[in-house]
């Protein structure tokens, strides 16, 4: 009997590593792919400052947005990531990637060596993007000042280390579909659209997120408590900007202050330094889009705040 | 030996209680001042600046004083971790703030010279503007840390 179940069971378990390892390929884009092209830098820092790079990417603790030599650390509930370099440093940081190494990091989260991106690198949201968007980025971040210096390893306890299995979770959670225009909408709430639901990946801090890490989508935008661990990320369907006209979510984005007489902190201080320096075109496209989300009762609060010690 | 049980018992419930109690009126004290500076800062100049309400002399010197005397004030009035947030706040501190406090103190000076600075050189609305972006600027410096949303 035993003699029988043993070599089955070894197929099965042969049969399920073959799947699981086929499933969680990392996927690439292929030189071939990208038809020749000549990138407009004028549009790569329009990339560049609606997709935050330098939020996490610069140099902590210093002013200037365009060194992006890395090292911040992101906390998360599945442990610490440390923003890579990006600068074009040949050694430390993308001075010797192609394009293609690049278009394949930021829109299938895949490294130049085949392997898996964790997903605290939005390449969820960034997937939607336009490659050309992404190759003027490319061709824009060449421009900035190379910084040397390696940083440290993400700081991800087992099982989450384990990369392979992020194919899994990209599986799960990555639609790999395009974002397609809405025939009713005009241009300009398309394109605030996609600069929300691609570049600007608002819905990555602005939504809850189940036990995998995944974003809970029929709650998406609807607030949730601060994955980073401090306070709560509020919710940005019109439910919780009910308050706020368009034009007050434009200001917002432009100045960091509030319709009720305050200014952006936390992390919505760094987001407000990238979209303060979109065109007001681009913000007022964002507004509109914002404020057309259909209203959605976000996650509930905890009654009462756990003390802080 | 009995009776001194019960007393220090009963003393430390009552030192207990009055440390909950002081902790909501620290949190609400620190609230306050930082409520204060708002309504200097965005109730009157941000308003201004954003052109819903018209550009007023008086009111901008009066803003700015205010501000340039309570500024000073935050490291004092946050001396003391309260361990709670006000009831139903918007925002609350971060206990980072009691984790470095001497850093959380070193975002408060230039704070006081970048009002220092605009200190009666405002006399228009494009000088208001420059103004409170360079105040602003430093206040956001520290709610970037320090400064938790709740809701």
């Amino acid at each position: 009997m035993l003699r029988r179940i043993l070599p089955l069971a070894g197929l099965g378990g042969l049969i399920g590593f073959g799947v699981y390892w086929w499933l969680t390929i990392p996927a690439t884009v292929a030189a071939s792919a990208l038809p020749a092209y000549q990138p407009n830098l004028a549009n790569g820092l329009t990339t560049f400052n609606a997709g935050g790079c330098s939020s996490c990417h610069a140099v902590p603790k210093q002013d200037d947005r365009t060194r992006l030599g890395g090292g911040l650390a992101i906390p998360s509930p599945f442990g610490t990531f440390y923003a890579p370099n990006i600068s074009p440093d040949p050694n430390d940081g993308i001075g010797r990637w192609s394009e293609a190494d690049f278009v394949t990091a930021v829109m299938k989260g895949t490294s130049p060596s085949g392997t898996h991106y964790f997903p605290a690198f939005p390449y969820t949201s960034y997937q939607h993007a336009r490659v050309n968007d992404v190759r003027d980025l490319f061709a824009y971040l060449k421009t900035l000042p190379p910084v040397a210096g390696k940083v440290r390893d993400h700081d991800v306890p087992f099982p989450f280390d384990i990369r392979r299995n992020v194919g899994v979770w990209k599986f799960l959670f990555m639609d790999g579909k395009p974002f397609v225009a809405d025939a009713s909408r005009s241009a300009h709430w398309y394109r605030g659209a996609y600069l929300v639901n691609s570049l600007g990946h608002c819905a990555e801090c602005h939504s809850p997120r189940n036990f995998l890490g995944g974003i809970v989508s029929s709650q998406r935008f609807a607030g949730c408590s601060n994955p980073e661990g401090e306070g709560w990320v509020p919710n940005i369907t019109p439910r919780g900007l009910s308050d706020w006209s368009v034009k007050d979510v434009a200001y917002f984005l432009e100045s960091g202050q509030t319709p009720d007489g305050d200014s952006a902190g936390g992390s919505m201080v760094g987001v407000i330094r990238n979209t303060s320096q979109l065109s007001s075109t681009d913000r007022d496209a964002i507004a509109e889009y914002i404020k057309s989300l259909p209203p959605v009762e976000g996650p509930p609060k905890p009654l009462k705040k756990e003390k802080q010690s | 030996m009995k009776r001194i049980v019960v007393v220090a018992v009963v003393g430390g419930l009552l030192l207990g209680a009055g440390a909950v109690m002081a902790d909501q009126k620290i949190a609400v004290e620190q609230d306050n001042l930082m409520r204060g500076q708002a309504k200097s800062m965005y109730n009157v100049i941000g308003k201004m600046v954003k052109g819903d309400i018209p550009y007023d002399q008086a009111a901008v010197d009066a803003a700015i004083a205010d501000l340039e005397a309570s500024v000073p004030k935050i490291p004092t009035v946050f001396a003391t971790n309260p361990k709670e947030d006000v009831k139903d706040a918007t925002y609350g501190s971060s206990p980072k703030i009691w984790k470095n406090k001497a850093d959380f103190d070193s975002k408060v000076p230039p704070v006081s010279k970048a009002i220092a600075d605009v200190k009666g050189k405002i006399k228009d609305l494009d000088g208001l503007k420059v103004a409170f972006k360079s105040i602003n600027d430093r206040c956001t410096d520290c709610h970037e840390v320090y400064r938790v949303k709740l809701k």
